[in-house]
């Protein structure tokens, strides 16, 4: 279904233009030369944020602040091994879908563990690659409350998904 | 606040790694994690030239504006200043919410360019509230999370759709609040 929708909504609306008589070919054009500068200008900020994650994990880091807040997590009901998945899920997309594999495979896919952690992946983002990305294309280094204020969603995402496993 | 996430992240691996005497994989590291940034670039520039084509084709034909004039007053609701940036931010949104990641991010892109307008490298009250949206990922169906639990087995993949649509939801609401408060201090 889903693989349906894009390419026919990409031929209406080349179809539609071409009707409203629009010069496809040099408007494609056009918007594609936005691009590159778009991915240079981005390149430096991507750049910086993934050298800064991968020696935070490859060295281990991550790894004791996951260690660290079991405990917290513990507390507030939110089961010890869905710790590592939470840590990582907010500097890597990649890392927490293969993460995410690796809890099922460990756990079950329709235990507690295995639902809670799907519910957790689909419903939270890479939140410091985002705001690499997106603050990286207009040059902005201040990012006020971006920051906090996404990690409070991330949190109450985690934690609605905890809560939401339990009683659905 | 990005200056002290970057760099307390930089040092406190870099220490681990030199502790463990491991200096030499150190530098490897940080060369593998600015590499992944390279080939990432290299592997979006496909869909974001792919993107902005259409997007532009879009906006000749009158659609992008049209789209921008629907939307106008529930978005503005959250971002009061948003005026030019409307349209992509709606189509950023839109994106999201069918799972099309790849479509999203230039659509993002193009939508803080727009809200950029006084180019002071700070951060707006709209731009906060447009990365804290993007950052609850409402999504219709979570098509990646689906196929990996069918991958592992699970007797009821699809079992987790409207959980982890209602607390994408709740992420959402959270965002847009911690937002409004968090700019007013």
């Amino acid at each position: 279904m889903t693989d349906y929708i894009l390419p026919i909504l990409i031929v209406l609306l080349v179809a539609y233009a071409l009707i409203r008589r629009v010069n496809v070919y040099s408007a494609f054009v056009e918007g594609a030369k936005d691009a590159l500068p778009m991915l240079i200008e981005v390149l430096p900020y991507l750049a910086a944020m993934l050298t800064a994650i991968a020696v935070f994990r490859e060295s281990g880091a991550l790894g004791y602040v996951t260690k660290a807040i079991s405990p917290a997590l513990n507390a507030v009901g939110i089961q010890a091994e869905l710790a590592p998945l939470i840590a990582l899920r907010p500097f890597s997309g990649s890392a927490s879908l293969a993460l995410l594999q690796d809890t099922l495979l460990t756990y079950g896919a329709d235990t507690d563990v295995g639902r809670t952690a799907s519910v957790l992946v689909g419903s939270t983002e890479t939140i410091f690659y985002t705001l690499a990305v997106y603050f990286g294309a207009v040059g902005i280094t201040k990012t006020r409350h971006a920051l906090p204020a996404a990690l409070i969603s991330g949190a109450a995402g985690v934690l609605s998904a905890v809560i939401l496993c339990k009683i659905m | 606040m990005m200056m002290w996430v970057f760099g307390l992240m930089l040092i406190s691996g870099s220490v681990l790694f030199l502790a463990d005497g491991r200096g030499a994989e150190l530098m490897s590291c940080l060369l593998t994690g600015a590499d992944s940034a390279v080939t990432l670039s290299l592997t979006l520039a496909g869909s974001y030239i792919l993107w902005m084509g259409l997007l532009n084709i879009a906006k000749e034909a009158g659609l992008v504006d049209g789209l921008a004039r629907l939307l106008k007053k529930p978005l503005s609701l959250l971002m009061p200043s948003a005026g030019e940036a409307i349209a992509p931010a709606a189509l950023n949104l839109a994106a999201n919410f069918f799972g099309l990641g790849n479509a999203a991010t230039p659509f993002g892109i193009e939508t803080m360019k727009k809200l950029n307008t006084d180019k002071s490298g700070r951060a707006t009250d709209d731009m906060c509230m447009f990365i804290a949206l993007n950052s609850s990922a409402v999504e219709l169906l979570p098509t990646t999370v689906i196929a990996i639990r069918t991958a592992c087995g699970s007797a009821a993949p699809q079992d987790i759709i409207l959980p982890t649509f209602v607390s994408s939801l709740v992420a959402a609401v959270v965002a847009v609040a911690a937002c409004k408060l968090l700019a007013k201090l």
